[in-house]
């Protein structure tokens, strides 16, 4: 009977009080609890019994003893408030913080402390209840003073420092000696203050303190372990920027991957050659033979036949510093020592013609028709037209040191030129005035430059010993398209004709021939080549055969692109030619 | 690589048995939750560029190409890690897995992926009406890292030499090997939070949280 009597009005009364709660404001006068205490006793006089079946039903369900209801009054109204108050979290963060390492068993001592009449939660409600008898240690207690001070940042960072505080303002609560809400304060309403903070605190489910543990980064239970040996040194500093800027896969696949030969396959001596980089010694015509400037000689090794003759020996006074062969491959061109450019008819071997007017060394020449380009040591580049008296077409002047590369474009429409002074210049052949681009991304000599002979936009350029990397430009835009650090200088450039490639010519440390795909730019082979740097390269006119001469005075044949089984008719030719002659000859 | 690939197999038959609809068992899902972190972590040093690219390889998994090191000291590393984390995977004693990488040259904390593993109840799983295809997990698993790997267009440059860190969040009771010892969360000083997408089983729920400093 008294648990009906007890129970009638603290339901009630819960509900009142949770309503008014909803409405927004709290009224000081019915203090809830003042209201839970008097109900307490059983002479409170019971608010009108509740007989609906509804309420009955629920009584039944909870069916826990009469000290319960207070317990139950509480737990309802803290419940109620929690939708009231919706924000805790400073609070409940400190609490967390606070009870970091040793929480659980104060609250309980608090607990014992506290409400020696609690009863035990009720097993329905138990999820609900036991954080409740938590909080209510809290109200009367301990905690919820400082509680409230951790709303001010600084409380709420120096956890530990609640405690002592907590102490004295609970007995404020407690005893509703009035400092902190004022001497005019009744009991009840202080009271009710102790509750409000209370109520705030209390509703926190298993959940929410998880997650708020979470937001700390603290969890009671849970220990945050490291892995503690120490992970392996990355193999060298990344940069994602150029790591987004390649493909992840590198593209050396079995089918571009092709077998290059890596032993020469002929080679003859080249005694007295010239150890100058700015030379251009060496030319393989298109009538398969091969000229070579010896200091003062010029010797015509026949690729055809093996025999070799010397065509020319200059005058005491000067030397050979450059050769080339006319496209047609019946003259060559001999440039001098002196300035003076010879033409020789190779058939005949006889001089058809000199052509001064440069007061420097030439020691690069390009051929394109009729006109043979010179560069000189002067940096002045000259176009001759061979065929009439004033020789003399044009002066292409920008270079202002040595020019060193000098290479017509197959259709004569654009020339493109490389000097000691680190240049790229591309002229175009109908205005030959000023350079139509000129490229300074060279840090050292530019000698070696190839024309690409599947896109005849493409430009190979390659830098010397302090620049060792080669460019790729397209000379419509002037844009460099590719570039690839060669890792030492590079002598010497040769497009493939067969194949994607393209194979370049180094000096120290290595002395070697290396070929690459383009445009991946994977290094398909590495051919350690000569005993000191490579001077000069050139193609066989059927494209398979590379001859390369060196300073070791070593004149060698490299198959490096050769043919395809099924294709490889043109190129037997040579191979049994040379049948006849020694692994090692000399020419002279 | 050799007991991730066991593992794989054994969930993949564990799937296979019975259809598409099949629900999988606590300690299958455990191993795809483990396999799922030592992708991830795979992922975020290729991403993030701890270790350079060319030590990675790309593997097949989730239906996408999944970038695994390559580099024998890394992987035997991820390797110790993983045996430990899929024992404690197994006994349901892990709530995060922590992904930090830190400077080298500072030693600062750059940038935090943290994974949190929820093991779902047995209320919650048969509160579930409907239970996950073997398909819709790896869809989700599959977006997730999409989104990982998407996270490099927001997330600020990694300057210098990095380094990282594994960090683990196991229950008070957990058995911790002697290469584990206690750490410090390695919270990010005023960081950036980025939520991803999260990924579940019938008996897990993962989400990813990217926290990363703002560059100044």
């Amino acid at each position: 009977m008294a648990t009906a009597a007890v129970h009638t009005p603290v339901k009630s009364h819960s509900n009142i009080f949770s309503s008014k709660h909803a409405g927004g404001r709290v009224p000081l006068t019915p203090s809830p609890r003042t209201r839970a205490v008097a109900n307490h006793s059983p002479f409170t006089p019971p608010a009108p019994a509740r007989r609906d079946p509804e309420w009955q039903a629920e009584k039944k369900k909870q069916g826990n003893a009469s000290r319960g209801s207070l317990h139950d009054t509480f737990s309802s109204m803290s419940l109620s408030t929690t939708k009231r108050s919706t924000s805790p979290p400073p609070a409940a963060k400190a609490s967390a913080a606070t009870s970091a390492s040793p929480p659980l068993r104060l609250d309980l001592g608090l607990s014992d402390w506290n409400l020696p009449g609690a009863s035990k939660p009720t097993t329905l409600k138990k999820a609900r209840s036991a954080k409740p008898t938590k909080s209510t240690v809290r109200i009367n207690g301990d905690r919820f003073i400082p509680s409230r001070s951790a709303t001010s940042p600084t409380a709420a960072m120096k956890a530990n420092h609640t405690r002592p505080g907590s102490r004295s303002s609970t007995h404020d609560c407690a005893n509703s000696s009035d400092d902190v809400f004022g001497p005019d304060n009744s009991n009840q309403s202080s009271g009710e203050e102790c509750e409000d903070y209370t109520s705030r605190k209390s509703p926190k489910s298993k959940a929410y303190e998880a997650s708020i543990a979470e937001a700390v980064g603290l969890n009671l239970g849970t220990r945050i372990l490291a892995f503690k040996p120490a992970p392996p040194e990355s193999s060298k500093p990344i940069d994602l920027r150029t790591q987004y800027n390649r493909p992840l896969k590198s593209t050396i696949s079995a089918q571009t991957r092709r077998r290059i030969l890596t032993a020469p396959e002929r080679v003859l001596d080249a005694p007295g050659l010239l150890d100058d980089y700015y030379l251009n010694l060496l030319d393989w015509g298109s009538s398969n033979q091969v000229a070579i400037g010896l200091e003062r000689n010029v010797y015509v090794w026949n690729a055809e036949t093996g025999s070799v003759s010397c065509l020319l020996e200059t005058t005491p006074d000067t030397y050979v510093s450059s050769v080339r062969w006319s496209q047609d491959g019946s003259y060559v061109s001999v440039g001098l020592g002196t300035g003076d450019v010879q033409i020789w008819d190779v058939e005949e071997g006889t001089k058809l013609r000199t052509m001064t007017g440069h007061d420097s060394r030439v020691g690069v020449m390009s051929w394109n028709k009729a006109t043979l380009s010179t560069g000189s040591r002067s940096g002045n580049i000259f176009n001759h037209d061979v065929r009439i008296a004033e020789h003399k077409t044009a002066e292409l002047l920008s270079h202002t040191s040595e020019v060193c590369g000098l290479e017509w474009r197959s259709d004569g429409a654009q020339l493109a030129s490389g000097g000691n002074d680190n240049l790229v210049n591309i002229w175009d052949a109908r205005q030959m005035t000023t350079p139509k681009f000129s490229k300074t991304n060279h840090k050292a000599a530019v000698k070696a430059l190839a024309w690409c002979p599947w896109q005849n936009n493409l430009l190979a350029s390659g830098g010397g010993t302090f620049d060792r990397q080669i460019h790729f430009w397209n000379t419509t835009t002037g844009a460099r398209v590719n570039s690839v650090d060669a890792g030492s200088q590079v002598t010497s450039l040769r497009w493939s004709t067969h194949y994607r490639e393209i194979v370049s010519c180094h000096g120290a440390p290595d002395n070697q021939l290396t070929v690459w795909s383009y445009p991946t730019l994977v290094k398909n082979v590495e051919i350690p080549a000569h005993e000191t740097r490579v001077l000069h390269a050139a193609l066989s006119p059927d494209g398979q055969i590379l001859a390369t001469a060196a300073s070791d005075e070593n004149l060698k044949f490299w198959k490096i692109f050769e043919k395809k089984a099924g294709a490889a008719s043109s190129s037997s030719r040579t191979a049994t030619s040379g049948k006849g002659m020694t692994k090692q000859m000399t020419i002279r | 690589m050799s007991t991730n690939s066991k593992s794989s197999k054994t969930t993949a038959s564990n799937k296979s048995k019975d259809g598409k609809a099949h629900k999988l068992s606590l300690k299958g899902s455990a191993k795809l939750v483990s396999e799922f972190f030592e992708y991830s972590i795979n992922s975020i040093l290729f991403q993030r560029g701890v270790y350079p690219a060319e030590d990675f390889m790309p593997v097949k998994k989730y239906g996408l190409n999944m970038l695994v090191t390559n580099d024998d000291q890394v992987k035997a590393y991820i390797r110790k890690i993983m045996s430990q984390l899929s024992k404690w995977m197994l006994g349901g004693k892990i709530s995060k897995l922590v992904v930090v990488i830190t400077s080298k040259e500072t030693g600062e904390n750059l940038e935090r992926w943290q994974f949190d593993v929820q093991l779902l109840g047995k209320a919650a799983t048969a509160a579930k009406s409907k239970i996950k295809t073997e398909k819709e997990i790896q869809e989700e698993i599959q977006s997730l890292f999409r989104q990982i790997t998407a996270s490099v267009t927001f997330l600020p440059m990694l300057d210098g030499r990095c380094s990282f860190n594994v960090l683990v969040y196991a229950d008070g009771d957990a058995e911790v090997p002697m290469e584990w010892g206690d750490s410090d969360a390695k919270e990010i000083v005023d960081g950036e939070k980025v939520t991803l997408r999260s990924w579940g089983t019938s008996s897990h729920k993962v989400d990813t949280l990217v926290s990363y400093r703002l560059a100044e």
